[in-house]
Formats: structure tokens, C-alpha cells, sequence
């Protein structure tokens, strides 16, 4: 006797074939749900996917590439409070004018630099690395203990327009703080975009990052890693 | 018809696996609707992809905005209330402000002001030296070659021959209003001194350059820190002193360490 039949003399209902699937079908979706979330919220809310890649248009189209990169100026002829200074200054338009009073005096790009400098008013520059307001964040102390420019910024020297590269989280900072050896560097190749350990120093980045540790004082894990360290 | 199906446990080979991967037996809207969800969990994942490899003029996204972003203003930051958009305020007018406290002609200013007995005017009278503050010592030199190489070698040269990658710059571009820097090691065809060597051009005038900048060449006072630029000066006289210097001047016990 086939199915039909008896569903068709009793009025009794009988789950189809395919309703077998549910259960395991539902098992199968619970498994991939339990893969599947972690890692859309893991990998979506990470700051790699929601701050690294900000890359403001800025008024004034200055191109890093050219004037660190071609041009090799170091970093701090114009962000000249970066080892004095928790706060690595913007230059004023005095700086800029320092050559270009002089160099490319009539270009359209230059327009707002000029008008900058006849009227003294700032030129609106957008900030591109920006911490979260709880954090005390100081460069003076990165630069000066051998933290370099390339560490937390990437190649400006290779940015047309400046972008952010690293993450600026937590855990990013607490990854160097744990064990800043890793990214040491004498304090004179700071802002040097290329200096490699084992090219420049002779020596493997982990061995000349110990020695560095020492050298310049570097507390250690227990204080870099207390809570009041960056929040203060 | 029996199959596998019915069988209480049914042992998943790989070949019933096969078959019952494409759900015989379930209506086809349902197989529809399960490959349009499959499609859309697919989505996300492309977004986010998307997000990690690609620029964004948007600022970041703050999840926990909770203090993370303050009522407050960080230096330089822009602010609607004045109408230069400056949330710093500029000090007022006659403002003197601690560090920029001048009180010492010859550590501040390099010279100082002399009345002349017979005339009644008053002359500028560099400082030949360094001032007590500044002691000439290797760490001296050592941090004027920083800040030399720092702010004056992009026009002068790492070797203060005039040639630094701004002037070649400018040079290259043509630029009509370039004038190209000083050579600092230049001997002056005259006396046959260099012509911004000590005797010449004395200490307290080369830090008065620096400090107030000279026909095309800015002002870096506002730039380099006071000490910093006596420390220049000690270190363009020691530029000035090796850009001309003879194995003689080589101490005999350090020849052999010349390469």
C-alpha cells in the first residue's frame, strides 16, 4: 500500500520525504552559523576593516612622497616638535613657505598655502591618526626611546596622500609594549623609512632590540602594560 | 522502494553524501530560497574583504564611542567658535611666553649692542664664541649634526657645499626666483679665509642667520630650538674645518683608521 493512499483514507497527516532534511539541515546551519559569525564580527568589527585605509582628501595636495621620499627631507623639519612634544605638530604655513616663497611660486596647488600665509589663517588640514579620546598617547618618548616614524605610520614616504596603515588598537599597542624589542631601533635611524636590523645594525632585530632595551631604559612589561600607562 | 533512507541510522558514505547533497525530494522554492541565503552569506564576507583592502576618505567607524571620542579640543585642532578655525588660541599681543624669555644677548641673540663713545650710535657686536650655556663637546657636535642635517642640509648639503636636494630641486626645475645657497666651506679669493669661517663671520653672526635667516634664506628660529642652533654653529665649523682639512690635520695615531 502506498503512502498516498493512506494519507488520502485518513485525514492523517504524514511529513513529506524531504522532512527529513530538517534536523540535520538544521545541525548543518547551526555548524556553519558557529564558524560563519565569529567570523564576519571578528574580522568585520576589527580595526583593519573599520580605521585602517582612512585616507582623507586633504586641502592642500601635498604629497609626502615627494618631499620625504624624492626629496629626502627628514620628518622633523616640519613635524619639529615630534621628540620634544606629546603631539607631533602640524607645520605652520611659515614652513611651507620657507622654499615655496621661492620654488613653484605660481602653482594653482600652492593657492591656499599663499592665501594662508598673506591672510594668517590656518590651512583646515585633516587628521588622519586619531586616537580614541581615553587614550594618553605621547611621541616624544616613542621617538626618543628608538620607536621609528615607519613603525606605527608605514612608508609616508612612498603616500601621495597620507593614509593609516596600522590599526592604532589596543592590542597593536600592547603587542610592542609586551615586548618593544621587536621594533627597537637606535635612536638616530628613527626617521629613517628603509633602516633594516640585520643591513644597518649587523644584527637580527630581536639581539640589537634587547641590547636597545636596555640601553635606553625600557621599563618593563609590567609597567608598559600597566593600565595607567596609556590611561592616565 | 527501501533505501538507505529508511534505515534507522543511515551510515553517510560518501556516495549517499553525494546524492543527498542536492536535496532530492525538497520542493524546488525551498532548494531556491536555501541557494539565495547561501548567496547571501556571501555578501558580508565580500564587504569586509572589501573594506580591509580598499581606502576610505570616511573616517574610522567608532564602535564604543563612550569617552573614546571627548567634548574637547587636542592641540591644533580645528574649532567652529573663532572664526579663524583655531580651538588654540594665539597668545595676546606682548605676550612673552617662558621658553621664549630672551634675557641673554649672548646665548639669545649672539651679539650685543655697543655704543659707539664718539658717534652716539649703536653697533652690533657679534660674539666670537660659543655661549657659557653651550659647551663645545662631542655631544655638542653630535646634536648639531642632527639638526644641521635635519633643517640646513636640504639646501646646503650634508656637506655644507651649498648643494642640497632642494637647490638641485630647483636647480632642475628652473625655478627664476631661486637663488642658490651658500657654499659654507667656500674660501674667500680675497683674503684666502673662509669666507664663513670664524674670522669672517663670526659665531654669534652665523647663530643671528640661523635664528633671523639672511636675504633668501628664511628665519629657522621659530624652527630649531636655541641651544640647538649654537650647536649647529659649533658643528658648520666643524663641517668647515674638515671640508678643507689635510692628513696633517689627521692626528698621526688615527691615520690608520682613515678609509
Amino acid at each position: 500500500m502506498g503512502r498516498a493512499a493512506i494519507s488520502s483514507t485518513n485525514s492523517q497527516f504524514v511529513f513529506p520525504r524531504w522532512a527529513n532534511y530538517l534536523l540535520p539541515g538544521l545541525l548543518l546551519a547551526l555548524a556553519v552559523a558557529v564558524i560563519y559569525v565569529p567570523v564576519v564580527v571578528g574580522y568585520g568589527l576589527a580595526p583593519q576593516a573599520l580605521a585602517v585605509g582612512y585616507r582623507p582628501i586633504q586641502p592642500v595636495p601635498y604629497s609626502h612622497a615627494l618631499h620625504a621620499g624624492e626629496l629626502g627631507i627628514d620628518c622633523r623639519y616640519c613635524h619639529n616638535t615630534v621628540d620634544k612634544a606629546p603631539f607631533a605638530a602640524l607645520p605652520p604655513t611659515q614652513t611651507c613657505m620657507n622654499c615655496h616663497s621661492m620654488i613653484k611660486t605660481d602653482s594653482p596647488k600652492l593657492a591656499l598655502v599663499r592665501q594662508s600665509y598673506a591672510t594668517g589663517m590656518p590651512i583646515h588640514w585633516i587628521r588622519v591618526h586619531d586616537l580614541a579620546g581615553y587614550v594618553y598617547f605621547n611621541h616624544a618618548i616613542h621617538v626618543n626611546k628608538g620607536i621609528g616614524c615607519v613603525t606605527c605610520h608605514g612608508r609616508v614616504d612612498k603616500m601621495d596622500v597620507v593614509a593609516q596603515v596600522k590599526p592604532l588598537s589596543m592590542g597593536w599597542c600592547l603587542d610592542c609594549h609586551r615586548a618593544p624589542e621587536k621594533y627597537l631601533r637606535p635612536r638616530d635611524q628613527v626617521t629613517n623609512m628603509t633602516w633594516d636590523p640585520v643591513a644597518d645594525a649587523g644584527k637580527d632585530q630581536l639581539t640589537l632590540g634587547l641590547e636597545l632595551k636596555r640601553k635606553y631604559n625600557i621599563p618593563d612589561a609590567t609597567f608598559m602594560t600597566s593600565c595607567s600607562t596609556c590611561h592616565r | 522502494m527501501s533505501g538507505y533512507q529508511d534505515e534507522k541510522l543511515p551510515i553517510p558514505t560518501p556516495r549517499r553524501l553525494k546524492k543527498e547533497f542536492l536535496l532530492p525530494g525538497l520542493p524546488s522554492p525551498a532548494k531556491r530560497i536555501l541557494a539565495i541565503l547561501a548567496a547571501l552569506a556571501l555578501v558580508p564576507l565580500v564587504l569586509i574583504w572589501h573594506a580591509r583592502v580598499s581606502y576610505t576618505t570616511e573616517p574610522r567607524i567608532q564602535l564604543m564611542q563612550d569617552m573614546g571620542v571627548q567634548p574637547r579640543y587636542g592641540p591644533q585642532a580645528p574649532s567652529p567658535v573663532y572664526a579663524d578655525g583655531r580651538a588654540m588660541r594665539l597668545p595676546v599681543a606682548g605676550t612673552v611666553a617662558r621658553e621664549t624669555y630672551a634675557p641673554d644677548d649672548h646665548f639669545d641673540r649672539g651679539y650685543r649692542l655697543v655704543k659707539d663713545p664718539k658717534t652716539g650710535q649703536w653697533k652690533v657686536d657679534f660674539f666670537t664664541d660659543l655661549p657659557p650655556q653651550v659647551a663645545m663637546s662631542h655631544w655638542t657636535l653630535n646634536r648639531g649634526r642632527t639638526v644641521f642635517n635635519i633643517y640646513c642640509a636640504v639646501c646646503h648639503g650634508l656637506d655644507a657645499r651649498g648643494d642640497g636636494m632642494i637647490n638641485q630641486r630647483a636647480t632642475e626645475l628652473q625655478e627664476p626666483k631661486w637663488i642658490p645657497p651658500a657654499n659654507l666651506t667656500q674660501i674667500d679669493p680675497q683674503t684666502g679665509q673662509l669666507q664663513f669661517g670664524p674670522q669672517e663671520y663670526p659665531d654669534g653672526k652665523l647663530f643671528n642667520t640661523i635664528t633671523h635667516g639672511i636675504r633668501n634664506m628664511p628665519a629657522y628660529g621659530p624652527q630649531i630650538e636655541t641651544a640647538d642652533r649654537w650647536a649647529v654653529v659649533a658643528y658648520v665649523r666643524a663641517l668647515q674645518l674638515a671640508q678643507h682639512a689635510t692628513l696633517d690635520d689627521v692626528p698621526s695615531e688615527q691615520r690608520g683608521n682613515l678609509r
